[in-house]
């Protein structure tokens, strides 16, 4: 029988036992071709180059030494089988190599050709086992979220033909009803609607567990958001008697978030809390900052309620987790709201966690990475160790004229921000992510490093750009407002980090000022134009 | 004021008789369609103010028809609100680029659906802000 050429790749440094494992290699009976190196920098160059059959590994090597040396092979190239060769001293160290991922080990000492030869072979047979594995467990990962976005498709089409029936009859559509027809009717629409949120749940996590979560952030107040998640939740709460607070520290920072994710959270704790509160308790709802951890906004909802097992709290984030006490009395749900909720806290790069004692109550916390203008700013604001010695805020308003149904400006707002991204210099000036849309008008901001006089020659190449818009030119009014950037630092010997903290503060307080006066001055009418001062 | 026309091209019959008697009891007249091509074919005849449309259709699916409305001079003007089960994440955008002037999934909220119709319908004053410009 015919074996395809092996091409192994010799990583050994000591010459003698190099040509010693060449010379086994060659003998044997099946054709072999052997590349050998010397250092590991040199493996890995010849890894990048070209994949071999498998790889022999010294782990003490001129550049590298140890565990380290498999590491970061495997690292590299992680497909490829790797026998250690090992000194009679060194077992122990190759024994953890084989329990950390590599094929086998040999012996250096006591070398034979058919020894060399099955060992080969059979660290390639195992790879390749391991490699089949790998892949069928992906497949079926993907054939279950396949399934289940399937399923919950098919779902929505009878639901749907419900849903609309059931709301002809209570919209008195299709006659009048008695007030105990509709009263069950109602009784109906919530189940629809129960259904119809575990539904969006179950499509929800499978889209976390296959990493296609998307968030879209964009630069929030969270006051506001607790408002709105609060007013939601309210009616639900009154109905139960459970009181409902709100806490807000008074100067919250922005948070770089995806308004509707973090409102999705929001709603999913408070509902839970309220569920889990008996009536004449309360829900707690509070956005603070945190002395010790000034990078986040700490976000908690708490309640009176019966508590969380401490068993329990470890698991209650994991998918498919239901409290075994609430069944009877309760409709659950599927489990899987806080198993949304944390990855979409992950996503957003935060914590999610909770803290309860039985019969006091839970508190269920998490973080949102504020919304840092300096560490942006930073890069383009600073040359050469100094501050850009002019900086201009160009604020663009696009006002649509025409009323487009919901969310058909989405899309061309996106591609006004790639289109302003191509209008900047990338290293010295800066399109702030977008803003919390008020009203009609989406607004931009960019920093740009230049003086007021020499802005014109920016905001010129943005109107070019923009007006090339089709659905612009026709259909929204364009603003350009320039400020400039008049920061004030008291401290003359203030370090380079801190004069970016301070023309951050700057900006954001600019861009705040700004959009308190348009809410103000309402929509309709153009903003002021030109230099106008913070 | 003469009723403006709608056309559902739905292929599920129960829901196109559930729809047709709410755009009825809103004031509008409804013709309706169950395939894409008999969706062309209305559309040319009956020339609606507004049309719903499924996304999943037999004979030529959602994304065709509109398609087609918008490569023709006279169809590229009426309005299309995709009603669909299917998952906005992946649709949504797709048909606002194919020229939808918005997208729901189903299920949908009846109040929501009937502002964007009058938005749509171009009777903008009087639809509530909600409808108009979402968060």
């Amino acid at each position: 029988m015919d074996y395809p050429t092996t091409n192994v790749l010799l990583i050994e440094d000591n010459p003698g036992d190099a040509d010693l494992v060449r010379l086994r290699l060659v003998e044997g009976k099946s054709a072999v071709n052997v590349n050998c190196v010397n250092r590991l920098s040199d493996g890995l160059a010849s890894l990048t180059r070209e994949t071999p059959t498998l790889i022999l590994l010294d782990l003490n090597l001129p550049d590298s030494r140890g565990a380290d040396t498999y590491r970061r092979v495997m690292e590299h190239s992680p497909n490829v089988p790797v026998v250690v060769l090992s000194g009679q001293d060194d077992e122990a160290l190759a024994i953890k190599a084989v329990h950390q991922g590599v094929q086998d080990y040999l012996i250096k000492g006591n070398l034979s050709s058919k020894h060399l030869e099955r060992a080969i072979q059979y660290a390639v047979e195992r790879q390749g086992l391991l490699r089949a594995l790998e892949i069928s467990q992906k497949q079926q990962l993907e054939f279950k979220n396949r399934f289940l976005s399937h399923v919950s498709h098919e779902l929505r089409t009878p639901l749907t033909c419900i849903h609309q029936y059931v709301t002809l009859l209570l919209d008195g559509l299709a006659g009048t009803m008695a007030p105990e027809q509709s009263d069950h009717l109602k009784t109906v629409l919530k189940s629809v609607n129960q259904l119809h949120a575990m539904i969006r749940d179950l499509l929800e996590a499978t889209r976390a567990e296959s990493g296609k979560l998307r968030i879209e952030p964009r630069c929030i107040a969270l006051g506001e958001l607790v408002q709105q998640a609060a007013a939601m939740l309210r009616p639900t709460a009154e109905g139960k008697k459970v009181g409902l607070e709100i806490g807000l520290d008074q100067s919250l920072p922005l948070v770089h978030a995806d308004p509707d994710r973090v409102l999705e959270v929001l709603i999913n704790l408070l509902d839970n809390a309220i569920k889990f509160t008996p009536p004449e308790g309360s829900v707690m709802i509070q956005a603070s900052m945190v002395e010790a951890d000034q990078g986040y906004v700490y976000l908690s909802v708490s309640d009176t309620g019966r508590g969380i097992n401490p068993e329990a709290k470890s698991l209650i984030f994991e998918r498919l987790y239901q409290d075994p006490d609430s069944i009877d009395n309760n409709r659950s749900g599927l489990g899987l709201g806080l198993f949304i909720c944390k990855e979409i806290v992950r996503q957003h790069q935060g914590r999610i966690w909770v803290s309860s004692e039985l019969g006091q109550g839970s508190t269920f916390s998490f973080t949102l990475p504020v919304y840092s203008l300096a560490k942006l700013l930073a890069p383009v604001i600073t040359y050469q160790d100094h501050l850009r010695p002019d900086l201009v805020l160009v604020r663009v308003d696009l006002t649509p004229l025409s009323n487009p149904p919901r969310g058909n400006w989405k899309e061309t707002w996106h591609e006004c921000l790639n289109l302003l991204q191509r209008c900047v210099y990338l290293d010295k000036d800066l399109v702030l992510p977008p803003m919390g849309t008020t009203g009609a008008t989406e607004t931009f901001f960019v920093v740009v490093s230049t003086d007021l006089q020499r802005s014109g020659i920016m905001t010129t190449r943005i109107r070019e750009q923009l007006e090339r818009v089709d659905e612009l030119k026709s259909k929204c009014t364009l603003t350009i407002t320039t400020f400039p950037v008049e920061y004030a630092c008291d401290n003359p010997d203030a370090t380079l980090e801190q004069q970016v903290q301070s023309v951050a503060g700057c900006v954001t307080r600019m861009i705040l000022t700004s959009r308190e006066a348009r809410k103000v001055s309402a929509t309709k009418s153009k903003p002021a134009s030109n230099s106008v001062k913070p | 004021m003469a009723k403006a026309k709608i056309l559902v091209v739905d292929d599920d019959p129960d829901l196109v008789r559930a729809l047709r008697l709410r755009l009825r009891a809103n004031q509008y007249e409804v013709t309706t369609a169950a395939d894409g091509y008999a969706a062309i074919a209305s559309a040319q005849k009956e020339r609606p103010a507004l049309i719903i449309l499924d996304l999943g259709l037999p004979v030529g699916d959602g994304f065709v028809v509109l398609e087609r409305l918008q490569s023709s001079d006279v169809l590229s003007g009426i309005p299309v609100i995709v009603l669909s089960a299917r998952d906005p994440q992946a649709n949504e955008q797709r048909a606002l680029r194919a020229g939808a002037a918005a997208f729901f999934q189903k299920p949908a909220d009846n109040d929501e659906l009937m502002n964007v119709i009058r938005v749509s319908l171009g009777s903008a004053t009087e639809a509530p802000q909600r409808a108009a410009w979402p968060s």
